[in-house]
C-alpha cells in the first residue's frame, strides 16, 4: 500500500487530535523556579500527579495515565542506571529529554500501527542557584521546548499562555523582593500564586476557542470562583525539589499545613 | 499498567542498578594485593534520640598509612546510616550500589524500601564478597544503624562475613579495633546503664572514649592528634553530623584524662 501526501497530513492530524481530545481535560500543572527550590504544583483528584524521577529532577504530566506512567519509568529508569554507572551530576533534563524521552515519543507517535501516546510532561531540574533552574515540556509528538523562571502545562495552548502570563508578573515582583524576608512566607505566597494559575489556566480551559476573554481570565474574583468550585472536589499537590535541605533527599511532597495556608491565601488576598 | 513497551524504548532493556560482583584474583597475585586490606574501628551506640555512629579517619594499607581523612560512617538514605569496615575499595562500591539502590526502588515503586528489605539487600552484597574476603582481600563487614520509620526507634545491625545478619539491642563495633574494646562495652552498660537511656551527649563521649581506646589498641586505628574523627547521628529528623567544635571538646575532654 502506497501512502500519498494527502494521507500522511491526514493520518497525522487524526493523530494530534487524538491525543488533543485527551489531553483538554487534564489538569493544569504549574512549576516556579523560587529561591527555596523547585516547586511543581497541581490540583488532582484519584491519581498522585507530581513525582521524584533523581535527585534534582522533579516530573508532573497531563494525558493518559498509562503513557504518564510509562514516560515517568522510563525516566527513572534512565536516570537510574546514568546515575549509578556515570555520576549523579550527569544525568540532566536536557540529556533525558532531548535524546531518550523526545526520540522515543515521537517514534511511537509516528508508528502508524500503534496509538499514539497521550500526554504533555513537565521537567524540572534543580540546579545550585534558582537562575541554573531549569524546565523541559515535552509534548506527546517528541516536541520539547525549554524554560526559565517558571513553566506551565495544559491541554491547550492558550491556557498555558495565560498560566505563563500570569506567572511571569509574579516572578517579575518576586524579583523584586528584598532579601531577608522569611522565606516560609515567600513560599507560601508563590505557592498561592501557583494555584490562583493553575486557576487561570483551567478557566482559559473551560473557554469557547473562539471567545476572546484574556482579561476576563485574570479577573480575581473569577479565580476565587474556579477554585472554590474545584477545590470542593479536588485536592491542591505540590512537589518540591528542596535547594536548602541538609536531608539526603531534595525532593519532598509539600506539607498539608503550608498546601492550606497558600490555598487560604489565593482565595482571600484579592488581587494579591 | 504502564505501556511496558514505551518504558523499554525510553531506557533500554537491561539492568538498571546491577551490583558489580568482586573478581578472586589468581593465588600468586594475592600476596602483593594484600595491602588492598584495611584496618579501622567503627561504632555504633543507641541513645534516647536514635543511633550515634562515630569512626575512626585512617585507612591503611599493610603497615602503612594510606589517608587520614577517611569516611566510614556514610549515609545511605534518610533513614539508613552504614559503618564500614574491610576493604575500603568494596564497601565505597557497595555504599554507592545501596544508594542507588533504595532510591530506584523508592522512585519505580512509588513507596520506601522496608527496613527488612534493606537488610537483605545489604546481606546478599555482603555474602557475595566472601570468596574475595577468604582470598585475604576484597571482604568487608558493614553495621547498619536505622531509624525505624514504624516502630519510632533507632536499630542497630552487624553481619558476619558470610552476611548472616543479627540485630543488637544496644551497640555494635566492626574492625580490626572493635575486638579490643569487645570487653568496655560490657563494662559501660554494667556500669553505667544501657546505652539506648543515655542522652546524646553522654552517648558521644562513651563512644568517643572506645575510639580512644581501640586507636591505643590497634595499630590500624587512628587516633585523633592531627584529625578529628567522624561521628553522625541518626533520628526521627534524619540524619546529622555532630559539629566539630562538640566533637573538638569532647576529645579534647578524654585526652586530658591521661594527662
Amino acid at each position: 500500500m502506497a501512502f500519498t501526501p494527502f494521507d500522511f497530513n491526514e493520518a497525522i492530524a487524526q493523530r494530534r487530535d487524538h491525543a488533543l481530545e485527551g489531553l483538554r481535560h487534564g489538569s493544569p500543572v504549574v512549576g516556579l523556579s523560587l529561591d527555596a527550590g523547585l516547586v511543581l504544583l497541581t490540583v488532582r483528584r484519584t491519581q498522585r500527579k507530581i513525582y521524584e524521577i533523581y535527585d534534582r529532577l522533579i516530573y508532573s504530566a497531563i494525558g493518559n495515565q498509562s503513557d504518564i506512567e510509562a514516560v515517568r519509568l522510563g525516566a527513572v529508569d534512565l536516570a537510574a542506571r546514568e546515575g549509578f554507572e556515570r555520576s549523579p551530576d550527569d544525568v540532566t533534563a536536557q540529556r533525558l529529554v532531548g535524546f531518550s524521552l523526545s526520540p522515543a515519543l515521537k517514534e511511537v507517535f509516528r508508528d502508524q500501527w500503534r496509538a499514539p501516546s497521550v500526554i504533555r510532561a513537565i521537567f524540572g531540574e534543580l540546579g545550585p542557584k534558582p537562575e541554573d533552574d531549569v524546565f523541559f515540556v515535552l509534548n506527546y509528538d517528541g516536541e520539547f521546548s525549554q524554560h526559565a523562571g517558571a513553566a506551565a502545562i495544559a491541554g491547550t495552548h492558550e491556557a498555558e499562555e495565560r498560566m505563563l502570563n500570569h506567572l511571569r508578573k509574579f516572578v517579575d515582583r518576586l524579583g523584586a523582593t528584598p532579601p531577608g524576608v522569611d522565606s516560609d512566607a515567600l513560599l507560601t505566597s508563590a505557592l498561592a500564586e501557583a494555584l490562583r494559575a493553575w486557576a487561570v489556566g483551567l478557566i482559559a480551559l473551560r473557554e469557547q476557542p473562539d471567545r476572546e476573554e484574556d482579561e476576563a481570565a485574570e479577573d480575581p474574583a473569577l479565580v476565587v470562583a474556579a477554585l472554590k468550585e474545584e477545590l470542593a472536589t479536588g485536592r491542591v499537590e505540590a512537589g518540591i525539589l528542596d535547594r536548602a535541605t541538609k536531608r539526603e533527599a531534595k525532593f519532598a511532597m509539600v506539607a498539608p499545613d503550608v498546601l492550606a495556608r497558600a490555598t487560604d491565601l489565593a482565595m482571600n488576598a484579592e488581587g494579591a | 499498567m504502564a505501556d511496558a513497551d514505551l518504558r523499554t524504548r525510553i531506557a533500554g532493556a537491561g539492568p538498571i542498578v546491577a551490583m558489580p560482583q568482586p573478581s578472586v584474583p589468581p593465588a600468586d597475585l594475592q600476596r602483593s594485593l594484600n595491602p588492598l586490606v584495611h584496618g579501622t574501628t567503627v561504632i555504633a551506640v543507641k541513645y534516647d534520640g536514635g543511633v550515634l555512629n562515630v569512626g575512626d579517619r585512617r585507612a591503611t594499607a599493610n603497615y602503612s598509612v594510606m589517608y587520614d581523612r577517611a569516611e566510614k560512617v556514610l549515609p545511605i538514605d534518610d533513614y539508613t546510616l552504614l559503618a564500614i569496615s574491610g576493604s575500603y575499595a568494596r564497601a565505597m562500591e557497595v555504599v554507592r550500589y545501596l544508594r542507588h539502590s533504595f532510591r530506584y526502588f523508592e522512585r519505580s515503586q512509588l513507596q520506601p524500601m522496608s527496613l527488612d528489605g534493606k537488610l537483605a539487600e545489604l546481606a546478599k552484597v555482603v555474602a557475595a564478597s566472601l570468596p574475595a574476603a577468604l582470598q585475604g582481600i576484597g571482604g568487608f563487614i558493614p553495621v547498619l544503624s536505622a531509624y525505624d520509620r514504624v516502630s519510632h526507634e533507632g536499630r542497630i545491625f552487624f553481619y558476619d562475613a558470610m552476611g548472616a545478619r543479627f540485630e543488637s539491642t544496644d551497640y555494635a563495633a566492626a574492625g580490626s579495633g572493635s575486638y579490643q574494646i569487645r570487653g568496655v562495652f560490657n563494662y559501660i552498660v554494667k556500669t553505667r546503664g544501657p546505652f539506648h537511656e543515655m542522652s546524646r551527649s553522654e552517648a558521644l563521649r562513651e563512644a568517643l572514649l572506645m575510639l580512644d581506646i581501640a586507636a591505643d589498641l590497634d595499630a590500624a586505628t587512628g587516633g585523633w592528634s592531627k584529625v578529628l574523627p567522624l561521628a553522625k547521628t541518626i533520628s526521627a529528623e534524619g540524619i546529622e553530623d555532630v559539629a566539630e567544635d562538640e566533637l573538638a571538646a569532647v576529645t579534647a575532654e578524654i585526652s586530658a584524662l591521661e594527662r
